[in-house]
């Protein structure tokens, strides 16, 4: 049997006071099993941050239980206990000592979780031979990209060689090579045993790193699973995917009249027009669409498998 | 039920075993490697207690012992006062605002380590400070001048610093709970200073305001200061230079561990109100 390593049982947080109060978790039970990689997805404002502040101990919940490696994380009496074996990852500009460079403000938090002097030397070159750091960790962190400082925050947190390790968006705002070097990191990590609980929206992300997942929206589980099991959701839908050179929004009224059509949406690609639209599986009209969307210049038009961002859009209502 | 004569011992001896050497030793470090990389500190430690020291040696034609002494005596407070506040208080609000906050928290260090390592380094450079001005006032001005002891002074001086690290470390606490906390800061830092006794003796404040004094650490260590440093002075209030450096340690230690005591609740609180996101 799977060890759970993370159990949360109806957990709220709310902020405000009065009637001004809301919660931004609220009710979510989940459990996270030793060594996977599990995802907490949902668009921005649905509470992904806010649950990993709470399972890490940062935050408290209103009400509900949160047990990280059986320790009660309400409970100050287990804090530090508590401490020792985690760590996560905020990540962005922030978070780091800017005028001190990637090394000392490692070895600062290492002298801060208690390393022994004798062994930090071996950690810190470890942490950052991992994060591809080595050449750069004597400059001052004010000298760094954004992509260097994230790996410094990885780096960090793999100071006290957590069991488990929360990622909070760790690839946000990087470009797509340091974005894939952080993905690989993820992945060596998870490989080594640790567990890692990260929140991201970007869906190609979690398709690719995720064992399993949970979809937030508004505070609330809306999807709960591996992605095969979230794609179910859809199982008895397929996509139509149409490329354009122009723009074709004022066609949304009229295909979802057409029979079979279930939703649409188009994203904006510099250059060109990606229409995705949510069909039954046995709709057999795609030469009505082809003739609809003509004039709109088509580029390429297809039948395709409903993808983990399909089924995320699905379950948070397009967000 | 404890016996309450033995609480207070034992509350002190339980503070200073759970004290993280490691953890305290880190942060002096990491204070002083980004004090010594950020010029804009000079201000708070050196350019303020320069121009008080510089004005009050002007105000005086006779720049005799005396008169040098308490100037310098009222630059070097005042430039430790600066470092206490300025550096201790304000660098968790640069943690807020720096996102290193967050860290801070999650790692199994009690806070209250941080800031006292950190106030350690700000306590040198007090030293420092005072340093300065003395050599600059001797220089500067031509003036010759002498420490009645000078062993007791510097004892004395340490125990000052110590007592200022203290009252810093009370501020420090409430920067952890909000970002706010820079106006109470703002609000009580030259008050603080002068009812300290640093610029004049707190005898020739209004009386009402003395009862306040005495429950400042720094008051008992400035008293004792002029006792040691100034031939044949007498202290105007207290038990005498050694009772008053005595008082300074025990109020000091009070302060610290209310700071120590507050500072669990306030980490607990912002747990509770997520406020550590804020800046």
């Amino acid at each position: 049997m799977d060890t759970i390593v993370i159990e949360t049982k109806n957990l709220i947080r709310a902020f405000g006071k009065g009637v001004t109060e809301k919660n931004a978790v609220d009710g979510i039970t989940f459990d996270v099993r030793k060594g996977e990689i599990f995802g907490v997805l949902g668009p921005n404002g649905a509470g992904k941050t806010t649950t990993i502040r709470m399972m890490c101990g940062l935050l408290m919940p209103t009400s509900g239980d949160v047990k990280v490696l059986d320790i009660d994380v309400s409970d100050p009496k287990s804090s530090k206990r508590l401490k020792q074996k985690i760590n996560m990852v905020s990540g962005g500009e922030r978070g780091l000592y800017y005028r001190l460079s990637g090394r000392q403000n490692l070895h600062y938090f290492a002298d801060l979780y208690g390393i022994p002097k004798g062994e930090q030397k071996a950690i810190v070159s470890e942490v950052l031979d991992l994060v591809k750091m080595t050449d750069a960790a004597d400059k001052k962190v004010e000298e760094y990209s954004r992509g260097m400082k994230q790996r410094i925050h990885i780096a960090r947190a793999l100071l006290n060689r957590p069991e488990i390790i929360f990622l909070d968006e760790p690839t946000i705002g990087l470009d797509p090579e340091i974005s894939l070097q952080i993905r690989k990191i993820i992945k060596e990590l998870s490989e080594k045993g640790t567990t890692i609980i990260l929140t991201t929206h970007y869906m190609t992300e979690a398709e690719e790193l995720c064992d399993r997942m949970i979809l937030l929206k508004k505070g609330k589980i809306v999807g709960y699973g591996t992605v095969n099991e979230l794609r179910d959701k859809v199982a008895d839908d397929t996509m139509i995917r149409i490329v354009t050179t122009k723009d074709p929004s004022a066609l949304s009224e009229k295909a979802l009249q057409t029979e079979g059509v279930m939703d649409m949406r188009i994203n904006v690609i510099p250059g060109r027009f990606e229409t995705n639209i949510r069909v039954h599986k046995d709709f057999s009209h795609l030469d009505r669409i082809d003739s609809m969307f003509e004039q709109f210049e088509i580029r390429s038009i297809g039948y395709d498998e409903p993808t983990l961002e399909d089924t995320y859009l699905y379950l948070t209502g397009g967000e | 039920m404890m016996n309450p004569r033995w609480r207070t011992p034992t509350c002190i001896l339980q503070a200073v075993n759970e004290v993280n050497i490691k953890a305290v030793t880190a942060s002096f470090r990491k204070q002083a490697i980004e004090f010594l990389a950020d010029p804009q500190w000079i201000i708070p430690s050196i350019v303020a207690p320069f121009i008080f020291t510089v004005v009050v040696l002007m105000m005086y034609p006779d720049r005799s012992g005396t008169v040098l002494l308490q100037a310098i005596l009222g630059g070097g407070v005042l430039g430790m006062w600066g470092n206490t506040l300025f550096a201790s208080g304000y660098s968790l609000s640069y943690d807020r605002v720096n996102g290193t906050l967050e860290p801070l928290l999650l790692s199994p260090t009690n806070m209250f380590d941080v800031i006292v390592g950190r106030s350690i380094w700000n306590t040198f450079i007090g030293i420092v400070n005072m340093v300065f001005i003395y050599i600059f006032a001797a220089l500067a001005f031509n003036t010759e001048m002498t420490i009645a002891d000078p062993l007791a002074f510097v004892l004395i001086m340490l125990v000052t610093l110590f007592s200022l690290s203290c009252v810093g470390l009370i501020f420090s606490v409430t920067f952890v709970f909000s970002r706010k906390s820079y106006i109470l800061t703002g609000m009580f830092e030259y008050p603080l200073y002068v009812l300290s006794g640093a610029v004049i003796p707190i005898t020739l404040l209004p009386e009402w305001t003395n009862p306040i004094s005495m429950m400042l650490p720094p008051t008992w260590g400035v008293e004792a200061l002029r006792a040691s440093a100034i031939e044949g002075y007498s202290t105007v209030f207290g038990f005498g230079m050694w009772g008053n450096t005595l008082i300074c340690i025990l109020v000091s230690l009070v302060y610290a561990l209310i700071a120590r005591a507050v500072m669990s609740r306030i980490v607990r609180e912002v747990q509770k109100t997520g406020s550590f996101a804020g800046y």
